[in-house]
Order: structure tokens, then sequence, then C-alpha cells
């Protein structure tokens, strides 16, 4: 018995199917909205006109020097976890331990492309190592914790997020012996020279936008079209059905959780070798939390990841330039994050009251 | 190891697994109903803060432990809303309590302590006092699930809701009831966390130990008194961490900072398929669906 198992009470109902499709772009609008609306409160709790205050972040993300560009840099990496999760979620498999998929990404890809006689080949060839390593690296991370699921049944969501822990401690170790650069005085490192992602032409933003961008609607394909696709929402459904059909629901969920941390895994890889050019003390920043939000914001659906990917962006980025005429605490913007999380949880339970508790 | 399993160590070790000892209780308490409460951390969390704030203000920490609990009590009563009346995924539902609960302790944290600035210490609570404590409730869940009627109907209704309902037991009730207590622990908790020999509260206090305490309860396989013996194991290995940390090993220091992370994860699986889960556990109860 395990802890992954739940029934909703909306599934297998007779669904309407307009209303569902309403309601799928409904929740999502209005929890960001009524997000945005609990924001306001609290910025006039701190003394700031909130119509200002969302004006200049308007501004700041649409016309400001470096807005757009800066929105696309910080989707980057919330739209490669958010997908895994999308991915892990819609097999009812509830991973929170992407964070830790990201960081094992993040030092694996370091490691490998700093390497002695590794970090002489040319650029490109480093990235395709790097990317590699780190997918890789966080496919093996966040298979663990499937492994441990599948065959022990150790709750996936609670085995994720105790390897988060050991990541992070194997960062602190990796940055202050394992692949620290000599010469920085504070544990950092070594930096990734050749490997580091070109901007992309007119974008002004690193290549890993453009992967991250890609990657949603070839995962969208590959659960419309794949074999893969279809026995994800299967095992979302009735793992039962799976078996009783010879394939195995264990493998299917493996898969599943490999391949949402290798997303997460080459997420860690395009932020280092996109944004910061090598690992630091503060290479954890959370990523891996923010992007449940952004998958439950996206419905679970890839391409509905990316447009949530880049309105969570596009909230942080605001703000970070509202703060700098207003006067807002940084830790504000979590909190509206997190509110919009919360209020779509409400709406779906709403939805599913408002569907007459028929099953 | 004469050296590291001194006094000094198992009492440190005593600390560090009194909060996550008295989340586990709570969590017991409702994952017995079949309410899977993964806001747990965030309960801690709030718990801690709130603890914090009363404790400071008033200068009595047994105010902040009563805070704590009356505000994990409040952020049960969220839960209870989404997971209990509402019926929404108990999974996605807890995991949403904890990220709010993480980003509006930091925010409000931040708006009366600025950065930088040192908050002050408070007046702290023995730990013969907190031990004593933790003794008791254990004393209480272990006699109200176990020898009371309120117990019995508990696991009835986390075990067969139908049957339950059918015997006149108001199913969400139950729960509701099982998950206030829950949350009213783990407020405790983070509380005794900061009003304990820490005295402090920081950013992410809890640091995982609400996961780390969901963890203990499938060890302990839904029983009190194992449960409160999981966490002092937790709190051992925390402590001996600490002072391994300081010694010139040839291990690294980091290997000591995962350790208790990687027995949680060692003891959880260890247990899970071993252990009974209630039946019901987090299955939302819909009358005439089965």
């Amino acid at each position: 018995m395990t802890l992954t198992i739940g029934v909703e009470p909306r599934a297998g109902a007779v669904r309407v199917a307009t209303s569902a499709v309403r309601s799928t772009l409904t929740v999502p609008i209005v929890a960001l909205l009524a997000a945005l609306i609990g924001g306001a409160v609290l910025i006039l709790a701190e003394g700031e006109d909130p119509f200002a205050v969302y004006w200049t972040a308007l501004d700041g993300v649409l016309f400001g020097p470096r807005g757009l560009s800066d929105t696309a840099t910080a989707a980057t990496p919330l739209i490669l976890i958010g997908l895994g999760y999308a991915l892990a979620y819609r097999a009812r498999l509830f991973t929170i331990g992407a964070e830790g998929q990201y960081l094992m990404g993040a030092i694996a890809s370091v490691a490998l492309v700093t390497a002695a006689g590794v970090r002489d080949l040319p650029g490109p060839a480093l990235m395709v190592i790097g990317a590699t390593a780190a997918v890789m690296a966080g496919a093996l991370w966040g298979g663990l914790a499937g492994f441990l699921q599948v065959r022990f049944g150790a709750s996936v969501v609670i085995s994720s997020l105790m390897l988060v822990y050991v990541a992070q401690a194997f960062l602190q170790w990796a940055i202050r012996v394992g692949i620290r650069d000599p010469d920085s005085f504070i544990p950092a490192s070594r930096e990734l020279g050749a490997a580091t992602l070109p901007t992309v032409p007119g974008l002004d933003t690193h290549l890993g936008f453009l992967v991250a961008i890609v990657t949603g609607p070839c995962l969208a394909l590959l659960l419309a079209r794949h074999r893969l696709g279809y026995r994800v929402s299967v095992l979302g459904h009735n793992a039962d059905a799976l078996d009783a059909n010879e394939v195995a629901s264990r493998r299917v969920m493996l898969a599943v959780i490999v391949w949402a941390g290798g997303l997460a895994g080459l997420a860690g890889f395009a932020e280092t070798a996109g944004v910061n050019g090598r690992l630091g003390d503060s290479a954890s920043l959370g990523y891996g939390f923010t992007a449940i939000i952004v998958a439950l914001l996206g419905r679970l659906h890839p391409i509905g990841v990316v447009l949530a990917g880049l309105a969570v962006a596009a909230l942080k980025i605001g703000f970070e330039v509202a703060a700098r005429s207003h006067e807002l605490p940084s830790s504000l913007v979590g909190v509206i994050q997190a509110l919009v999380v919360v209020f779509v949880v409400a709406g779906d339970a709403l939805v599913a009251r408002g569907r007459g508790g028929s099953r | 190891m004469d050296a590291i399993l001194t006094l000094a160590t198992i009492s440190a070790a005593l600390r560090l697994a009194i909060p996550v000892a008295l989340s586990a209780l709570g969590a017991v308490v409702s994952e017995r109903s079949g309410v899977l409460n993964l806001g747990l951390e965030g309960m801690m969390i709030s718990g801690a803060l709130a603890a914090y704030s009363a404790a400071e203000a008033t200068g009595s920490p047994w105010l902040g432990l009563l805070a704590g609990a009356i505000v994990g009590v409040l952020a049960g009563a969220v839960l209870v809303a989404f997971v209990v009346y509402g019926r929404a995924n108990q999974i996605v539902t807890g995991i949403a309590v904890s990220l709010l609960a993480g980003f509006l302790t930091t925010y409000l944290f931040q708006q009366n302590y600025s950065i930088g600035q040192v908050p002050p210490r408070l007046n702290r609570i023995g730990l013969v006092a907190l031990v004593l404590l933790t003794v008791v409730l254990l004393a209480l869940v272990w006699f109200v699930l176990e020898r009371t009627v309120f117990g019995l109907a508990l696991d009835a209704v986390g075990e067969a809701p139908e049957a339950a309902d059918a015997l006149g037991y108001g199913v969400d009730r139950i729960r509701a009831i099982a998950t206030l207590i829950g949350g009213g622990f783990a407020g405790l908790g983070g509380a005794a966390l900061v009003c304990g020999p820490l005295g402090l509260f920081i950013e992410n206090v809890t640091a995982g130990r609400g996961w780390v305490a969901l963890a203990l309860v499938v060890f302990a396989g839904w029983k009190p008194l194992p449960a409160v013996v999981g966490a002092f194991l937790f709190g051992l290995s925390d402590a001996v961490q600490l002072r391994l940390q300081g010694t010139d090993s040839a291990v690294p220091y980091e290997f000591f900072l995962a350790l208790p992370y990687l027995l949680t994860l060692i003891a959880l699986v260890l247990r899970a398929r071993a252990s009974r889960t209630p039946a019901a556990l987090g299955v939302p109860f819909v009358r005439g669906t089965t």
C-alpha cells in the first residue's frame, strides 16, 4: 500500500466536455487574479498603492530595457522543471523533490564539462556533453526515489524531498572540495568556460530558453500521440488497467519519474551554464518548489506549463522592477505565487462540487 | 563511540527530537482518521513563527507554545476546509499549504525583522519541561487512540468510512477533529523548536522536519509510541552529526549534514511495506460511492 493512491471524486463521471474545457481555462485565470488581489491587500498593508505597483511591474516587464529577456531567463528553469512535474502528476506520482534533481544535474554537468581533458573540447560539444550529463544525473536522482516507491512502496512524496536535503549537502561538498575552483576565495565550482550557453540573437536570453520553449510542444506531442503518453494517462486514472493489459504499471511509473528527473537535471545545467557560469553557495534557490506552482497553474498540460512558467517568471521580474521604485520586501512575490496555487486547488474543489458531486 | 554518546549528545538528541515527535504524534492522529496531512511542514513553521512572536511580545515562552498550537489548529482548519469538506486532492492541497506557509512565514518574519538585524533571543523553556510535556502528550494520544470510543471511531473512519457512516458516525466531523488535533500538534512541534533551547526563529527553521515526521509515521506503523521512538532516533542522528561536524574526521562534514535525512529515508524504505496503512488514507469520503 502506498500513499500515492487516491480517487478524485470527479473521476469517472460523465463529464460535459464544454464545461470541462471552460473550467480548465477559468480556474487558473481566476486563481491568478485572486492571488493578485490578495497581493494587493499585502501591498496596501505595506503602505503602497497596489495599482501603481502593478502598473510599474507590468510596464517593467513589457517595456523595460530587460523586462522580457529577464522574464524569459527566469522562466527557463521553471518551465523545464514544471514540465517534469506535469508529466509525473498526470500519472499521479506526486514528487516534490525536483530541487534535488536540479542540483544533481547541475553538479554532474559542471564536474564533467570542466574535467581535465574534456574542458578543451569545442563549445558546442561541451554543451551537448553537459546537457546529457545533467539529464542523466537528474534522471538517476529522480529514479532513485521512483525505485524506492516501486520496489519498497516508500512514498515518493517524502523520499524525493529527503533526497533534496542530501543533494544540498552534496552541493556544499562539491563546491568546497569536489569541483572547487582552486583560485576562488569562497567555495565555488570551476567556471564553465566554453560550455557557457550562447545568447540567442534578438531575444537577449540564453539558449536554454529556446530548449525549454521547444520541450513544451514536444512533450505535448508525446503525451497525445505516443504510447507512453497514453500509458501515463491510464496510470493516472487506473493503474490496475495497465497491469490487466500486461503493461507493468511499475515500469511506466519508473519511466515517468526518470523523465521528470531528467528535465529537472537539464534545468540545472541550463541555469548554471546560461546564467551563473559556475556553481556557488546560492545555487539552490528553490526553483524546484516554485515549479510545483507552475505545473499546477498550467493544468499539467505542457503548453499550459510553458504559459504558466512565463506568467510566474513575469510576476517575479515585475516585482523586482517595482521594488526599485516602491518599498516592497523581496519575499512578497513568493506569497503571491503560493496564493496562486492555493486558489487553483480551491477552484478545482469548487468546480468538482459544482458538478453536483456526481462521480 | 563513547566520546560521541555522552550526556551532552543525549540531551541534544532530545532537544532535536521533541519537535519532530510532537508533529509525528499529530500526524498519527490525522492519518489514522484517513487524512494525509502533507501540510505538516507548513503547520510546523507557522507554529514556530507564531510561537516566536508571542513569546517575544509577552516574554513568556509558555504563551509561545500556546500560540504555536493555536496557529497550528488554524492551519489545520484550512486543510479541513479543503480536503474534508471540499474533497480536494489531499496530496496537492497539503503541498500547497506547505508552500504557502513557507513563503508566508518568511514574508511575515521579514516584516518585523529586517535582514541583517539579529532577532532577539527568547526566554527559553528547559529541556526537562519539554520532555515531560512530550511524554504526557504521548500518553494522552495513546490513551485516546487505543482506549476510548472516540479512538475507535477514528480508526473506523480511517479504515472503512462507509461502514462508519452506516453506523451513524459523522465521518467528516471526526476527520475534521482529527486533522485539527494534528495541526495543533504540528504547530506545537514548531513552537517547541523555537521556544525550547534554541530560543530563536530563523527562516526555514524547521528544515524539513515536518516531512521527516511524516516518514516516521510510516516507520512507526501509525502507532504513537514507535513514532516518538523514531523521532528520538532522528534526533540522535541529528545530534551526532552536529557533534561530528566539529571533529577532524576523514569523512567530510557534509555527509553528516545529509545523515539524518538519509536515515529517515532508510527508515521509510524498511517499513513502508511492512506497515499496515489505514485503508482509506488519502481517499476523500463521498457518501454512496462504493
